[in-house]
């Protein structure tokens, strides 16, 4: 009999707990097997509610965020009325979004519209079950971490190309088009600097990459690797942007060609779903930004132990959450500082410059290993 | 109180564990997906019947504790072939939006060569020793992903090296010849320079 298990200190909790309280039932409910059940379905539960506070309540924190770093940039002051600093602003608008009429345009693909927004969702919540946010604070702690993201990024390819086809409406097919050409190339590059990560780090678990780096700031893989990481953490950036088409790749949406791109046609719910999918999408890259390269949930130690000991004391997930933070905030300043590439440069960019780049990266990066041994 | 009832007895009398539930689950919902992908008349919403089909085997897969081939599934039919499938679908004017039906006489050559199938499946698959007594699935950590790396570039006599390089020059082959089809000829480019100059 095989019962999968969660392993960390709340599952063991759960586990300890579950036969206790079966103490009491009738003595014919009372057996090993139904107590691992009960506790195992607990413990999903619990990983489930953690992955979704973790993803829905960062997406109204990050609309707010992005609203006041796009406005100080344009030398405006941003949502001000409601709450200090308009900080209900974002409650209000998702309210008034959940309460709108939710209906398709004539001729639109029933099913196939009101899927794609869920299938956009997949990819995000997976990945973010596989981050590890602190030393045991991590849902789902695969071998094969690196893999799976790679394969479950897919999916969002797959959800805006049926947003886009269902809606019935040549801007969003266009949309849709250019965005799964734009997701399919760059997801080339962003599996190929994981794959620099993996090799650096010899290992495709989030876990053990981040507990690679424990030390100093000099151990993280960004320094670590002489020049090599922070290339390769320059060329993440890049495509991880591109992955998830924001600004300035946001070709896909393109407001003055398409009127919006796949999503023109979504309203209410279903439209919360995909800017929800954007924002989290946000969050795990920047937070496999964080653990491949900046360290994960270690203090940014220096090396002096005065220095350090304080900054130990600080749990590692605040750490970890400043990083994502600060990782959030540079996607945020690039996205409204660039201009918009046209198409041709966009894909001529990933093919002709990004690929080429990463594969010299890689044989790099080898060729590092072998020397240093 | 309760009385003392026999409830523990209904599913226990099968060897009914978390894996074999799942498996059951994952069954069933494949079966659906698969009957669908063939049974729906728009050929996009079969595509996609199709992806959550391999989605269920991909579940199997991990079910059997082949973590490396699951993902492996994932990642060529869903993120590669079935987008291409969709792809080809979008760009082709009016093919998903008509639906399409096929003939009399084909239904019942397809039902007869897929019942003929499943005879010839369960007559090769029955036979086999130690069927219903469990434990068919691999030891935990036998298909890691160092074990296949190991034995995929392994020199020995049991690993994978030369099929594995055979493979990768078929890939430069097919990389090579995508890029011959694709790029302009010099005439080409050099007629649309002068359109461009024009």
């Amino acid at each position: 009999m095989f019962v999968p298990s969660i392993t960390n200190p709340v599952g063991d909790f759960v586990r300890e707990l579950v036969p206790q309280l079966a103490a009491f039932l009738p003595a014919s409910l009372q057996s090993d097997t139904l107590n691992s059940i009960v506790a195992f379905l607990v413990n999903a539960l619990i990983c489930v509610i953690a992955v979704c506070i973790v993803n829905i309540g960062s997406a109204p924190i990050l609309i707010y965020m992005e609203r006041k770093v796009c406005a100080h940039v344009q030398c405006r002051l941003g949502p001000m009325r409601l709450g200090w600093h308009g900080t209900i602003q974002t409650i209000a608008d998702v309210l008034k979004m959940l309460f709108k009429e939710v209906y398709a345009p004539s001729g639109a693909d029933k099913l196939m519209f009101y899927l794609a927004p869920l299938i956009v969702l997949i990819a995000p919540f997976i990945v973010c079950a596989l981050i590890p946010f602190g030393r045991n604070l991590v849902v789902a702690d695969v071998s094969m971490g690196i893999p799976l993201i790679i394969a479950v990024n897919g999916f969002g390819v797959l959800g805006i190309l049926l947003g886009g086809w269902s809606s019935n409406n040549k801007y969003s097919l266009l949309g849709a088009l250019r965005s799964g050409a734009q997701m399919i190339s760059y997801e080339i590059s962003f599996a190929m600097i994981l794959l620099f990560v993996v090799m650096i780090s010899g290992s495709t678990n989030l876990m053990s990459i981040t507990l690679g780096q424990e030390g100093t700031i000099f151990d993280w893989w960004i320094f670590k690797v002489p020049v090599l990481g922070i290339i390769a953490f320059i060329l993440f950036f890049i495509s991880s942007t591109a992955e998830m088409n924001r600004a300035p790749f946001d070709i896909a949406e393109a407001e003055q060609e398409l009127t919006g791109g796949y999503h023109t046609e979504y309203n209410g719910t279903p439209f919360a779903m995909f800017y929800l999918a954007e924002y989290i999408a946000l969050v795990t890259n920047s937070s496999l930004a964080v653990t491949c390269f900046l360290g994960g949930f270690y203090a940014p130690c220096i090396g002096i132990s005065f220095i350090d000991q304080y900054l130990n004391m600080v749990p590692g997930v605040i750490w970890f959450f400043a990083k994502v933070f600060f990782m959030i905030w540079c996607y945020m300043m690039v996205r409204w500082t660039f201009v918009r590439p046209r198409v041709d440069q966009l894909m001529d960019f990933e093919w002709k410059f990004l690929l080429p780049v990463n594969l010299v990266l890689l044989v790099a990066g080898a060729a590092f290993i072998a020397i240093s041994g | 109180m309760f009385p003392s009832f026999s409830l523990p007895d209904l599913p226990l009398a099968f060897p009914l564990g978390g894996m074999d539930i799942a498996f059951y689950a994952v069954a069933i919902v494949m079966i659906v997906m698969a009957v669908m992908t063939v049974a729906v008349k728009n050929i996009l919403q079969s595509a996609i019947f199709l992806i959550f089909s391999f989605v269920g085997t991909a579940i199997l897969y991990l079910l059997l504790h082949a973590e490396f081939v699951a993902l492996a599934q994932i990642m060529v039919y869903i993120g590669g072939v079935v987008i291409f499938v969709v792809f080809t679908i979008l760009l082709t004017s009016h093919l998903g939006e008509d639906a399409f039906a096929t003939k009399i006489p084909r239904i019942f050559a397809a039902f007869a060569l897929s019942i003929a199938f499943v005879f010839v499946m369960i007559k090769c698959i029955l036979p086999t020793p130690d069927l219903s007594s469990g434990a068919v699935n691999a030891p935990e950590g036998f298909a890691s992903l160092e074990q296949f790396a190991v034995r995929l570039l392994g020199y020995g006599p049991d690993g994978f090296i030369i099929p594995f390089e055979v493979v990768s020059i078929l890939l430069l082959m097919t990389l090579i010849c995508a890029i011959t089809v694709a790029r302009k000829s010099k005439d080409e480019v050099e007629t649309g320079n002068q359109k461009e100059a024009k």
